[in-house]
């Protein structure tokens, strides 16, 4: 006679079925393109290896892209032989992609967690591959020989800072970010004009060391080229924590800018199917959760349920996210050029040759 | 079969190499200039000229263009002062050690680029040996700017072309006869003047011809400007990176590329034309 503990089971078993025979039946590779370095060695740890346990049969392939832009020009140069089937890369350049149809749409249907993603999150890709990380930007900073530290993005300004400070200037997103950033400080708005922040930051030119740090700007502050830099929170947190505290991040009170990456199914994908249970996997609770307790990305995953330590340190925090800019990529796409001619002939220019 | 006749062939499997890793991709890059790009950087596909129209007009190019050119002609005359003198030695040497330091002269073509470059940001870096050896003598109290900027790409640059410049200079002193400087010499010629009425002017074919190199290898560089030059340096080379890798928009990329290829080919060119009546 059937127990109410056997019919529970089986009743459980029957709802499990088709998701543990998709599991199973999925196999072969995929190839995951993103970006190189510690981004990638953390994400192979939080995501990667765990989709692997979930799906035994298939080997996700990470592939090391570069920049979001040479990302994108790789899956352009294979349109018509797709090599890559999912991209992670940021939202600026995943939308090249969607407009260009390299990239394929999405839907709940198939993609069961975008249910359960960040209205914003959702709404970064439309249709097409949402956001799987949040990051901002911040002032990164030696912790060691920065006295005092700085506390607000008006201290760039300061005079004892001459020559020790590496922004990275447009094109760059850094520079875009900054420049919607010092033009709130200085009480206006990127949308109308950016006239405040071009006069604001030619009077911080002479003080840049560099305008194209390299490799980045943690670097240069722990090799003590220069003192403070402008930074991605995630990647500032991460080697703070590895250099015992030689470098810090600040959120400036001022205002910050998100920076999404959007995670992207490439069109005609060759195992589109385990490319899907990915895409999936990677904005799911677990996975989310995973990687932002790891590298302080802020979930995308609304459900996701991080350690609160953690969350702090990340641009979900609530006293994080009510000093979020809203600034619109699309929009600020469009005024890149002119954005970049203006810091080439007016901020640069102010710096010397 | 004559021998004569099967020459040609042995430049088969190089032109057939040469045709698929240089003339395929070039005429990708002539098909990608006639392309547009949208408000937000998709790229259009289209057979237009109005990504090119667009590139000349903009006074930026004009700006890059006398910038590559500017940098190109200081870094070649520097290389040039500092390979000559070496070439010379090197060309007239006796010692049993002269295989030893030509190898020496043009080892930095056996390091890596980018290594080179981080070298230089050792060196000339504001904690770096000058700063600091300057510093110490108390002849400068904070440090000079020697790099991420016009200074640091140009020694940089020199110093990365001179080898190849060595090289092309000992290839070019073929004309160089010592009997003439003996005999100059023995007509009552000070060294000073047998050099400037003698050596020079049978030098200058080798001169034309490793100015020629060096302009060219300095034209197309990248790695230096981008490294060293902190972003204040706009030069064709990076300006092409940054259009492709940065913003997206390979049509400009390419139009900026043919239109760097042209250039140097006219350099080259001139150069040649210039070798030639100094042989004469």
């Amino acid at each position: 006679m059937p127990t109410r503990r056997l019919v529970l089971q089986t009743g459980l078993a029957t709802i499990a079925a088709p998701a543990l025979v998709r599991a199973q039946g999925l196999s072969g590779s995929i190839t995951l393109m993103s970006y190189s370095g510690i981004f990638q060695d953390n994400y192979v740890k939080a995501v990667v290896e765990r989709f692997q346990q979930a799906f035994p049969g298939v080997k996700v392939n990470y592939v090391p892209g570069g920049t979001s832009a040479q990302m994108v020009g790789s899956v352009r140069a294979q349109k018509a032989d797709p090599q890559v089937d999912v991209a992670i890369m940021d939202v600026t350049t995943s939308s090249i992609g969607n407009i260009e149809g390299l990239f394929e749409k999405l839907t709940p249907a198939e993609v069961p967690s975008l249910n359960e993603l960040h209205p914003e999150a959702r709404a970064a890709g439309g249709d097409y591959g949402p956001a799987v990380t949040f990051d901002h930007l911040v002032l990164v900073y030696d912790t060691q020989n920065l006295k005092p530290p700085i506390e607000k993005l008006a201290d760039l300004w300061r005079p004892d800072l001459k020559g020790q400070v590496a922004l990275a200037a447009p094109p760059n997103i850094q520079g875009l970010a900054l420049t919607a950033m010092v033009e709130k400080m200085e009480g206006g708005d990127y949308r109308k004009s950016i006239d405040a922040a071009i006069k604001k930051l030619r009077a911080l030119a002479p003080s840049v060391n560099t305008f194209e740090p390299n490799p980045d700007g943690y670097s240069l502050i722990l090799n003590g080229v220069v003192k403070v830099a402008t930074g991605w929170n995630a990647r500032a947190q991460l080697y703070g924590d590895q250099t015992g505290g030689k470098i810090a991040a600040l959120l400036p009170p001022e205002g910050s800018v998100f920076q999404i990456n959007t995670i992207n199914l490439t069109a005609g994908s060759k195992n589109r199917a385990a490319a899907i249970a990915f895409v999936n996997f990677a904005l799911a609770q677990a996975a989310q959760k995973a990687f932002t307790e790891r590298m302080f990305y802020a979930p995308t995953n609304a459900k996701a349920a991080i350690d609160a330590k953690a969350l702090a340190r990340t641009a979900a925090a609530p006293e994080s996210r009510g000093r979020m800019i809203g600034v619109d990529w699309n929009e600020v796409l469009k005024m890149r050029d002119q954005w970049n001619n203006r810091w080439r002939r007016e901020v640069i220019a102010a710096a010397g040759r | 079969m004559t021998a004569g006749s099967r020459l040609p062939w042995l430049v088969v499997p190089a032109a057939l190499l040469l045709l698929a890793v240089y003339v395929w991709p070039t005429l990708g890059l002539f098909r990608t200039a006639f392309n547009e790009v949208g408000p937000t950087g998709a790229m259009i596909e289209a057979w237009s000229l109005k990504t090119t129209g667009e590139v000349l007009a903009d006074s930026f190019t004009i700006e890059l263009t006398l910038n590559s050119l500017w940098l190109s002609l200081s870094a070649t005359l520097i290389a040039l002062c500092m390979a000559y003198p070496v070439s010379l030695f090197l060309f007239r040497t006796q010692s049993r050690f002269r295989g030893l330091l030509a190898v020496i002269a043009i080892m930095p073509m056996l390091v890596s680029g980018v290594v080179r470059v981080f070298g230089w940001l050792a060196i000339l870096g504001d904690r770096g040996l000058v700063n600091s050896l300057a510093q110490w003598l108390g002849l400068i109290s904070t440090p000079m700017r020697l790099v991420f900027n016009w200074t640091g790409v140009t020694i940089g640059l020199a110093e990365s072309i001179m080898p190849y410049m060595i090289l092309a200079l000992l290839a070019g002193f073929g004309r160089l006869d010592r009997t003439l400087e003996e005999a100059a010499r023995s007509l009552g010629c000070t060294p000073l003047r047998t050099f400037l009425r003698v050596t020079l002017p049978l030098s200058l074919p080798a001169l034309a011809l490793a100015a020629g190199l060096g302009f060219v290898l300095s034209m197309s560089a990248y790695i230096t400007p981008k490294l060293l030059g902190g972003g204040r340096v706009f030069v064709l080379a990076t300006e092409i990176f940054e259009q492709a890798t940065t913003n997206t928009n390979w049509p400009v990329a390419a139009v900026l590329a043919i239109y760097t290829l042209v250039l140097l080919l006219a350099l080259l060119m001139f150069s040649n034309v210039a070798a030639r009546r100094l042989q004469r």
